[in-house]
């Protein structure tokens, strides 16, 4: 109870008062497309807050990434060069000004789809976990114009896409899909697993659905690289909580830190769901493999980051991959959905439900009440009983 | 539950006594038979005990499978948590109006020896139903073998009971209950630890986990259940012999129960049946649920969390005995009670609200769990006449399964819906209200001068007041 009240009053104190923090944000959604080419992606989420802006740019030119931007100043601005961004040299295709006003960047790829064969592995938690298929490169796929899926109303967007060259079909009537939501204050969204977001974070669902896969018994993974600050890579924290109220059994938070608090982060709860109403039994384990730093070349390029940061970085890597040989698995209903926050500032913490709280008041006060009533009654009533007791 | 059974029967002062009237025992024919087939002597009476102690395995063994495979159920049925957990349900539903009607049953329609080996039957073809249910991926017909099972087991334990009153009364009585206990123990936990190890040896051989896999694991875990048959078929083949060269009469419960006197019960009585229930609920179907919850809170791998699951039942095997010694020398039964559901409330808010090694919550929570069985059963002939006792302990049991078997079904859809935390919560809600009864029926107590709380001297004292 004590550490309960402890928590919230931890998260009260620090959640509005982190570095860019703020309640609420307007938030607005553009596509930004090439006059030319209306099939190239980007899609511009800021955030406006009293002090601060936040840029977040996706963007499915190449592999599908996204770029994260804060600033000092609530008026920042985006310009895109498209000229620039489509050639093969796009450094300085995107600039966010003024220049001075920003105070942390960094982004994140999506560059590959791992298939495993996991029938002959006994060990659940064996890395990799099976056969490894040639695994899909993110930047041969094709994607649907994201202008038809914008909902300015829920603030999001979806980049659905299968590969270019698809010859065993596999993609035949499925699809891999980001989608994104941004958020103009904190709330909790329905599905699992209902990661607690503000105004300061961005939502990725990311969707398999309907591809055939390779084996009986698919694993799929994601490969995500982001920008090194400096020679090391970002660390991931694993935080145990006590809380499973909004992910039942899931007792623990991963994040990704760019820097020491308050930076940028990436949040997920190791879960992804094998259908879509995301219940309890089609909760797959989602296990994240330390970030090792990888050379550019051997990634695909994301034509934004270079735009963006130029050709002289640092990226590291690391492997998320769904579900274990046991089950459940992809192969239930073909199914696959994992989300994950992004942002900046502090990460959201979760509290203690307020029903959780209630009940506990209440298990807790009313023995402590009728011991207390007991107490005074006894007291009061001993001396009248006193009185009978030489009868006896 | 079907522990209960033997702990009422164990740890009340009055209850044995009710049952096996007049067992004559003649002196034995000196030098006639070997000491083993001896009836009358030492050796055969131990022959019987072991028999005895086996007899209650083979359901203590089963009673648990579903907990101990809970993943693997869960799994190859493709059910959720709240279906996972109707199997524990099933099982209460009979009980809830057979534990009236065990007593009955043995000593007025089948006997002794045949009631065993009927319920013995009930328990195994239970459990070979449950396996079917496996093997055929019907999750429906393990439901129904779970209430046959049901209608079996607690039912057996009455039998089980009765047999040790007949061959042990002015013996060694006390001793044999304290085994047969401690032998449900040790079932509950050889089940916990040994399924898991079971199932992935039926895999390998099988090549395959799934339905059939687990349903291949359970026939084997019934192996137990004909194990248990085989001692219900020589008990009553020694029994009768017994009877035959002693002169000793069939075992009876003596247990009468009218349903009518449900309405002399006192307030106290009710408290005592709010505790019982409140707490109940807060153990059983937290251990059906417990292994999951060490595996993905605590991180604990399947062997430790079988391992800790089991905990509560390998404490409770030896500090029964002893905490029913402790309470039996003090007194105070109120006192012991509450300290029992504060430290389970205590266990529950650890395990609910701190990563701390949960070792030291289910240790704590088996302390509770034995201090409980020995200080509540026997306040129940405190505050009934002894005319009644049959009917308060039967409805006890009866609100008791009731109880569990609609908080097991509960529990399941909070797991489902809200996860472990608030499952959590709510247990700790249960024990608290067992907590506000413990706490009212000691100010009832003391505003009506009842006897519930008073030490062992005290009811010394009364005892030879009323002798006078």
């Amino acid at each position: 109870m004590r550490i309960a009240v402890l928590l919230l009053s931890l998260l009260l104190t620090a959640a509005p008062f982190g570095l860019l923090g703020e309640e609420t944000r307007q938030v607005s959604l553009k596509v930004i497309s090439d006059w030319l080419d209306t099939s190239q992606n980007l899609l511009h989420i800021w955030a406006v807050g009293a002090t601060s802006t936040l840029h977040y740019v996706w963007s499915s030119l190449g592999p599908p990434a996204v770029l994260l931007v804060a600033t000092n100043t609530p008026n920042s601005t985006l310009s895109v060069n498209w000229s620039l961004l489509i050639s093969s040299e796009p450094d300085g295709g995107l600039v966010v000004l003024p220049k001075e006003s920003i105070q942390f960047s960094s982004a994140i790829v999506f560059t590959r789809l791992f298939e495993f064969d996991s029938t002959d592995t006994a060990d659940a938690a064996a890395k990799p976990p099976g056969k490894s298929y040639p695994p899909y490169s993110l930047a041969n796929f094709s994607w649907a114009n994201i202008t038809d899926s914008l909902d300015p109303a829920t603030l999001s967007a979806t980049f659905r896409g299968h590969p270019i060259h698809d010859p065993t079909g596999a993609f035949a009537s499925g699809s891999l899909a980001f989608r994104v939501q941004a958020f103009s204050g904190s709330g909790r969204p329905a599905q699992p697993p209902r990661l607690l977001h503000t105004a300061d974070t961005c939502q990725l669902e990311v969707d398999l659905v309907g591809a055939s896969p390779r084996g009986n018994h698919s694993l799929f993974g994601l490969e995500v690289a982001t920008l090194g600050h400096g020679p090391d890579c970002p660390s991931v924290q694993e935080q145990h909580s006590i809380d499973d109220e909004y992910a039942p059994a899931v007792f623990q938070l991963d994040q990704l830190l760019w820097g020491s608090l308050p930076s940028g982060f990436m949040q997920w709860r190791p879960v992804a769901f094998s259908q879509k109403q995301g219940g309890r039994e089609s909760a797959m384990p989602c296990q994240a493999s330390p970030l090792y730093p990888t050379l550019a070349y051997l990634l695909p390029q994301s034509p934004i980051v270079r735009a963006f940061f130029g050709s002289q970085n640092n990226f590291c890597a690391f492997n998320l991959t769904f579900g274990t040989s046991t089950g459940p698995g992809y192969w239930d209903k073909h199914y696959l959905s994992w989300s994950m926050l992004l942002g900046v500032g502090t990460p959201p913490v979760d509290a203690l439900s307020s029903l959780v709280l209630g009940i506990m008041a209440v298990a807790l006060g009313a023995p402590a009440l009728v011991l207390l009533a007991g107490g005074v009654f006894l007291l009061l009533g001993h001396k009248r009983y006193s009185e009978y007791q030489p009868i006896n | 539950m079907e522990e209960e059974e033997e702990e009422v029967r164990a740890l009340l002062p009055g209850g044995p006594d009710k049952a096996g009237r007049g067992a004559p025992v003649t002196p034995p024919a000196p030098g006639a038979l070997p000491a083993l087939c001896d009836p009358s002597r030492l050796a055969h009476r131990l022959l019987v005990l072991l028999l005895m102690c086996f007899l209650g395995f083979g359901s203590y063994f089963c009673y648990d499978n579903p907990a101990a495979l809970q993943t693997q159920v869960k799994r190859d049925m493709q059910v959720n948590t709240t279906k996972f957990m109707l199997l524990y349900a099933w099982y209460s539903w009979p009980n809830v109006v057979l534990c009236f009607f065990g007593g009955f049953l043995v000593d007025r329609v089948f006997g002794i020896r045949w009631g065993t080996i009927i319920f013995s039957c009930f328990v195994c073809v239970g459990q070979v139903v449950f396996a079917l249910g496996g093997i055929f991926n019907a999750f429906w017909l393990m439901e129904f073998g779970r209430f046959v099972f049901g209608i079996g087991g607690e039912s057996l334990a009455v039998a089980q009971n009765t047999y040790a009153v007949s061959w042990f009364k002015g013996k060694e009585l006390n001793l044999v209950f304290g085994l047969q206990l401690s032998m449900a123990r040790i079932g509950s936990t050889v089940n916990m630890n040994l399924m898991g190890w079971l199932y992935s040896k039926v895999e390998a051989s099988l090549g395959s986990a799934g339905h059939t896999t687990l349903g291949v694991t359970l026939i084997i875990g019934g192996i137990t259940c004909i194990l248990s048959l085989v001692c219900a078929l020589a008990l009553a083949y020694l029994d009768q012999r017994a009877e035959r060269i002693l002169h000793k009469e069939q075992g009876k419960t003596g247990e009468v129960i009218k349903l009518t006197d449900v309405k002399d019960f006192s307030f106290p009585l009710w408290l005592i049946f709010i505790i019982c229930v409140g707490y109940y609920v807060a153990v059983f179907p937290f251990i059906g649920l417990g292994k999951v919850f060490f595996t993905e809170k605590f991180g604990f791998s399947s062997q430790a969390a079988s391992a800790i699951n089991s905990i509560v039942y390998v404490i409770s095997a030896p500090m029964s005995p002893i905490f029913g010694l402790l309470v039996d020398k003090t007194g105070k039964n109120i006192i012991w009670v509450l300290c029992a559901v504060v430290t389970a409330l205590a266990s529950h808010m650890m395990l609910a609200f701190t990563l701390w090694n949960p070792w030291i919550a289910m240790c704590l929570l088996g302390l509770s769990y034995s201090l409980l069985a020995c200080a509540l059963w026997p306040m129940v002939a405190f505050v009934v006449p002894e005319h009644q006792l049959g009917t308060a302990y039967g409805f006890m049991q009866s609100i008791q399964n009731l109880g569990l078997a609609v908080i097991s079904i509960i529990a399941g859809m909070i797991l489902d819906t809200w996860g472990y935390l608030f499952l959590e919560v709510f247990f700790i809600a249960c024990v608290s209200f067992s907590l506000l009864s413990v706490l009212l029926l000691y100010l009832v107590n003391r505003a009506q001068g009842g006897n519930l709380n008073y030490s062992a001297r005290q009811r010394e004292e009364i005892k030879l007041s009323h002798a006078e």
